[in-house]
């Protein structure tokens, strides 16, 4: 009878090809060491990890549509005005495609820390980034402490407590 | 043609239609994180709207509507929406149009006379009360949605319940939805029920409940940067009485093919229905660009209906606050295997038979367009949704000529030479217009 | 009845088909930074929930089909 078959073979592809996805995101391992990265900044400037090092780094990539990066934005500020002076510097990486559309979202939120342009995502993409808000802490010497994605106030405080450890020595 | 009935069931509304996510509450989810100028990651949402639509020589309503929704910290959300519809005009009665100008009567006693080859009408006025109330609860990947429906006509009533999982994969990638609901709809007609194709023989007892049972699978999936797409299929088993016991059939005599005799329709107590809907949504350029919503649905059921459905949208924004989307839609149906435009004295009565035109040949085209606004100062948005819909079918009867030339009581009144049409056009209009606060 | 029947096997196995391939790697996987278009509300598969309803509404009392209950998705997939 055909519709056995039929069902047997769909069912077949069905979960063939629902395994695929999954397979596809299994290759983003967890990342050990931060990638080196030089993108330009506000001004002019160039933002490079080559001139961070020895400090407490905190990669933050956001773009001005996402939600959530809007509500991380007051709390990257606060964390950087706490730790700054400890060696601590907050990079939040813009994805956006148009400067002009990061720009629009700076200019209502302050950002009073680094914040570099990575319209292409190949630094997004040597992170591994996954979601969107990604953040990464990164010790003095380079190694990825740890890694979040999304943007929630109930781990935040949890986050910072690393930070504080991070910048202790 | 005398008629003792009051108003007919002219649209089921609120069954089968709202089973099935219809009523589910909109997921709160895209709009945290929208570059539009959203009403913000409220607490509360409020939906106000007011239908105006009227069938050129037929029927008008009017149906205003209120929803509130509510997110909770939790996530969950909780929606009800409340609607009311107050319809009055004329509705086909099944019969054919006839040479000679035509009298119904309802049974407030209210006279209609119907002019020589238009399809007899009779007068109605109904209105109809309906709520629904969902609850909608994120589980990790998966959101649970369950919602129950109620609606009121004067001799309708309609209650539902459904439940719909949706899972969430990829960060939304891919969405995957599963439902399923039920309704029973309870019809006690006006005068009590009558026996299918006899000219009136009562039923004896009330109509058995229409019970629906409804499944709902699909999947949606992001494509590309600028693609997103889904495809969902849809069951539907209706059981129970599914007659519409106002409508009427005419029996014409063979030789002058005038109506002789008028039975009731009947239909089956079992209906299955299959739909598949295949949905692309594509936006051009960049941020600002247009955006084009393109679906088309397949359906089918064992009454032998089957129908094609095309839509497209094109929403062109104007500016940050103002934004148009004209519409445009084909339906092309194929009649059910017991529809017939008449019967005929002295051939075999079918087992079933209606002449209700929904399940004839029939096309409908729509043509439309909906204008979104902000006014400046005014919290809230805004948008305005004007139709056309031209509705059409195939299916002339053609008389002798000498049934065409005597004179009659009526004060004969031939046309066409003794054409009519069966399925003459429709035009509808309708008017919609919602807004939208968020607090 | 038989050849319908038939008709709505094959359509229903075109249908796995078209769910098994939407749901399949074919398409590249989007990346995280590419959803800005998608984070847009009206990209959506049903553009307005209201006009839906109402259009299922109206169609079901002038026509004899009834489904299409439309599906989610999209986004911009933000946690």
């Amino acid at each position: 009878m055909k519709l056995p078959r039929i069902r047997a073979g769909a069912i077949a592809a069905l979960v063939v090809a629902l395994s695929s996805p999954a397979a596809v995101h299994a290759r983003t391992a967890p990342l050990h060491q931060a990638p080196a990265f030089s993108l330009p900044g506000r001004g002019g400037g160039v933002i490079a990890s080559d001139s961070l090092r020895g400090k407490v780094v905190y990669v933050d990539f956001w773009a001005s549509w996402c939600g959530p990066c809007r509500r991380s934005f007051p709390w990257l500020a606060e964390l950087q005005r706490k730790y700054g002076d400890r060696g601590f510097q907050v990079v939040a990486v813009n994805l956006d495609k148009t400067r002009d559309a990061a720009d629009a979202f700076l200019a209502k939120l302050p950002a009073p820390f680094a914040v570099a342009f990575d319209p292409d995502g190949r630094t997004a993409e040597a992170f591994h980034v996954s979601a969107m808000p990604s953040s990464f802490l990164v010790g003095r010497d380079g190694a990825v402490i740890e890694s979040h994605t999304g943007f929630d106030p109930k781990r935040a405080a949890i986050i910072e407590k690393r930070v504080a450890e991070a910048c202790a020595p | 043609m005398q008629l003792d009935r009051r108003s007919p069931l002219r649209a089921r509304l609120g069954a089968a239609a709202c089973v099935l996510l219809a009523s589910a509450p909109a997921a709160p989810a895209a709009a945290d994180t929208s570059t539009d100028p959203a009403p913000g990651a409220s607490a509360t949402q409020l939906e106000l709207s007011g239908l105006v639509y009227g069938e050129k020589g037929r029927t008008d309503v009017l149906e205003p509507t209120v929803r509130v929704t509510r997110l909770f910290a939790n996530g969950q959300s909780l929606t009800a929406e409340a609607g009311f519809d107050a319809m009055t005009g004329a509705s086909p009665t099944g019969g054919v149009a006839s040479l000679r100008t035509q009298t119904t009567t309802s049974a407030s006693g209210q006279s209609t006379s119907i002019p020589a080859s238009q399809v007899p009408t009779a007068m109605f006025r109904d209105q109809r009360e309906s709520f629904d109330l969902g609850w909608s609860v994120p589980v990790g990947p998966f959101t649970a949605t369950t919602g129950g429906h109620f609606s009121h006509e004067k001799d309708y009533r309609s209650l539902g319940a459904n439940a719909v999982v949706t899972l969430d994969l990829l960060q939304k990638s891919v969405q995957l939805t599963g439902g399923a609901g039920m309704n029973r709809d309870r019809v006690d007609p006006v005068g009590g029920a009558v026996r299918g194709l006899t000219p009136g023989d009562p039923l004896g007892t009330a109509p058995d409940p229409k019970r629906v049972t409804s499944m709902l699978a699909g999947i949606s999936r992001v494509m590309s940067r600028r693609w997103l797409a889904g495809v969902s299929a849809t069951r539907e088993v209706e059981r129970g009485y599914l007659t519409e016991p106002y409508k009427v059939l005419d029996v014409l005599d063979p030789a002058t093919l005038e109506t002789a005799q008028q039975l009731r329709e009947k239909r089956p107590e079992l209906r299955t229905r299959t739909s598949v809907l295949a949905s692309s949504t594509w936006h051009f350029g960049d941020a600002g660009g247009d955006v084009g919503y393109l679906n088309y649905r397949w359906y089918t059921d064992d009454w032998g209906v089957r129908s094609n459905t095309v839509d497209l949208k094109w929403r062109h924004d104007l500016d940050d606050r103002h934004w148009i989307q004209p519409h445009v839609r084909g339906y092309s149906q194929r009649q059910a295997d017991f529809f017939r435009y008449y019967l005929v004295q002295g051939e075999p009565l079918p087992a079933f038979a209606s002449s209700d035109e929904r399940l004839g040949p029939l096309r409908t085209v729509t043509v439309g367009a909906t204008y979104g606004f902000q006014v400046p100062n005014l919290p809230g948005e805004w948008s305005v949704r004007a139709e056309y819909l031209h509705q059409w079918g195939p299916g002339k009867l053609t008389r002798p000529q000498a049934a065409v030339a005597g004179g009659d009581d009526d004060g004969g009144d031939a046309a066409n030479g003794g054409t009519v049409d069966l399925m003459p056009a429709v035009h509808i209009g309708s008017l919609l217009v919602s807004y939208s606060i968020g607090f | 009845m038989r050849t319908r029947m038939a008709r709505t096997r094959s359509a229903l196995a075109a249908l796995l088909l078209a769910l098994a391939a939407l749901a399949s790697g074919c398409a590249a996987t989007i990346k995280p930074w590419d959803r800005d278009l998608l984070a847009q509300r009206k990209m959506k598969l049903v553009p307005s929930d209201r006009e839906a309803a109402t259009d299922r509404h109206v169609y079901f009392s002038k026509e004899g089909s009834t489904g299409g209950a439309g599906v989610g998705g999209g986004g911009c997939g933000c946690n």
